[in-house]
């Protein structure tokens, strides 16, 4: 059983938002729905880096575990997914979920939230592959289809890698292995890269 | 002394001081970077970038808040926080111990009906009866009551269902019926305040502390010790019950408007803790209504008429109501004579 992950790569990622704006495009997602976001840490100062978030299809999901109708499931490829006919919009996967990927588009009664909508790792809903009303439900089903997510392959700077968890792994920990041997090479200054958060190497806070 | 000897006597000072002052050095010298270590903690130790940026993400040493393009509500942060403890809290404490709180309750309940059975009027029904509510009050009484339960009950199955009714409807089946009830409960949840806005104006004149309350608690209002406390119109257990209703329903709907009204922004923390407030007070007063409900109606012989007909029985009022029912009477008689309390004088009798 394989194990879809993302990897989001803050070395990389250049808070372009392209992966947003690829996944609204795939998935048609509705209004006020975002299923990625970018966040950036230290905005305008020292350290600044920026990491691309969605639903990160948690082994042991925090949202199945509270949902009061228990529509969650996991596929075979360790991918979270839910039923929207059964969900009822209650936003108790919203408040558990660590990293804020349960999205609520505004009906009925007050405006209160309608069913839920997340990433869905571009893989669809319980509905039949690729039929017209799981993409109007869920969005693309690209896994079906043999495809990557769709944010991922946007990336321009490969910041944001999906996949299998251990080839995801591999592919970052090469990166790891040539950026220290990199910076070894150089006689590596942490400083001087502007690496790190804005404390310097004498433990004084830059900003 | 020559000379010879005298310079011989300085060069061996000279390698002596030597000697010393390299010892002392070579003890001391090591000893420097500590000292200036110690004026400076971080001094010496190399930053990981990594670890670094993942101690912001997962905000260990303090809350940071990113910043986002996205609009929504808590964007700006990538680890949220309090979502563990929320589904703690939830999974592991309210869902179990509500459960236990209303079975140890009705169980209660039960055993004392089994082993004490209701209790009886001391006279024999006199067939004489007097008005105790009004159309009015009563109105306003079982429109709490209906909304209270339509409340309590799609939020017990909110909370029970995946339980209790999956394994029998199935998923499809319990959506639908957990979607009903959801709409149900936000729809309606806010009419429960004015219920209770209407329930506090109306009854709040009788449910006041009054002198003799104490002692009927301190008698446990008869049902320990026999034989009957004096009580007014309400005694103290009603009262309390009359406050934790309106105390509790407030908390309830508080909460609950906060929880429906996710359009005005709050944030997960907030729509968290009054979602623990929610849960909590709600069991609570649901269990404490089954007493309530156990006592107006098998558990105390001619009460349940009180709220439905709104009449009744001299022998009920004088048996436990008996400066209440004396107060009916006095005005019966037209006299404004206040009643002198005869209750504590003579409680028990009655
Ligand atoms: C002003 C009144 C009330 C409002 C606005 C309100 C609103 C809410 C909301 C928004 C929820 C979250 C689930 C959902 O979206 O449906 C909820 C849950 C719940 N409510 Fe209420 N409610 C109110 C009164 C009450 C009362 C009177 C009771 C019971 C005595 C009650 C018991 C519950 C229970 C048991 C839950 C489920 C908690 C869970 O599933 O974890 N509520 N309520
Ligand atoms: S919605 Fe949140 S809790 Fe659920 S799998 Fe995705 S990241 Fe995990
Ligand atoms: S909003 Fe839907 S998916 Fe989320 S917990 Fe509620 S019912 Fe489950
Ligand atoms: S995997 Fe698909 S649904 Fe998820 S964020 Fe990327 S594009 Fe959107």
């Amino acid at each position: 059983m394989a194990a879809m992950k993302f990897y989001c790569d803050a070395e990389r990622c250049i808070e372009c938002n392209g992966c947003v704006t690829a996944c609204k495009n795939e998935n048609e997602v509705p209004w006020g729905v975002n299923r990625r976001r970018v966040v950036t840490i230290k905005d305008g100062e020292p350290g600044e880096r920026s990491l691309s978030v969605a639903c990160m299809h948690c082994s042991d999901a925090p949202c199945a575990a509270v949902c009061p109708v228990d529509c969650f499931y996991t596929t075979d490829d360790g991918i979270v997914l839910h039923d929207k006919d059964i969900c009822i919009g209650c936003g108790y996967c919203f408040y558990a979920c660590p990293f804020g990927a349960p999205q609520f588009p505004k009906e009925g009664a007050f405006a209160s939230r309608g069913k839920m909508d997340k990433c869905t790792f571009c893989a669809g809903g319980p509905l039949p592959d690729n039929s017209s009303e799981e993409y109007r439900k869920y969005g693309a089903n690209r896994i079906a289809e043999g495809k990557l997510p769709a944010c991922a392959e946007m990336c321009a700077t490969k910041a944001l890698l999906a996949g299998d968890a251990d080839m995801v792994a591999d592919i970052y920990r090469k990166r790891m292995v040539n950026r220290a041997s990199a910076a070894l090479g150089k006689g590596f200054q942490l400083r001087e890269q502007n690496i790190g958060s804005g404390v310097d190497l004498k433990g004084k806070v830059t900003n | 002394m020559s000379d010879k000897k005298q310079s011989r006597i300085r060069r061996h000072r000279k390698v002596a001081y030597s000697l010393l002052s390299l010892l002392v050095l070579t003890l001391v010298l090591p000893l420097i970077p500590y000292a200036v270590a110690e004026k400076d903690e971080t001094a010496g130790k190399v930053f990981n970038p990594g670890t670094e940026l993942w101690r912001d993400v997962r905000q260990r040493d303090r809350d940071v808040i990113g910043t986002t393009q996205m609009k929504s509500v808590d964007a700006g942060v990538l680890i949220n926080e309090y979502g563990e403890t929320w589904r703690h809290f939830r999974m592991q404490q309210l869902v179990p111990y509500g459960a236990a709180l209303m079975g140890i309750v009705l169980s209660i309940i039960l055993l004392f009906y089994l082993l004490r059975g209701p209790l009886r009027l001391q006279e024999e029904p006199s067939g004489k009866k007097i008005e105790r509510f009004t159309v009015f009050e009563r109105t306003v009484h079982w429109f709490t009551v209906a909304i209270f339960w339509l409340l309590a009950l799609t939020g017990l199955i909110l909370l029970y269902g995946r339980f209790v009714l999956i394994p029998i409807l199935g998923a499809d089946g319990f959506g639908i019926t957990a979607s009903a009830c959801k709409e149900a409960h936000n729809l309606f949840g806010p009419t429960f305040l004015v219920a209770l806005v209407l329930l506090f104006l109306t009854f709040v004149k009788d449910n006041i502390y009054a002198r003799g309350d104490m002692l009927w608690l301190l008698k446990g209002g008869g049902m320990l010790g026999g034989g009957h406390v004096s009580a007014g119109r309400f005694n103290a257990g009603e009262k309390i019950w009359f406050w934790i209703a309106i105390i509790g329903g407030l908390v309830l709907s508080v909460t609950g408007l906060i929880l429906v009204f996710s359009i005005l922004g709050q944030s997960r923390e907030i729509m968290g803790l009054s979602h623990v407030l929610h849960g909590i007070v709600a069991l609570v007063v649901i269990s404490v209504s089954f007493g309530h409900i156990y006592l107006g109606t098998a558990g105390v012989e001619g009460t349940l008429g009180s709220m439905t007909t709104g009449y009744v029985d001299e022998a009920w009022a004088k048996s436990h109501h008996d400066r209440w029912y004396a107060e009916v009477k006095a005005a019966e008689d037209g006299s404004d004579k206040i009643v002198d309390e005869p209750g504590l004088a003579t409680e028990g009798k009655s």
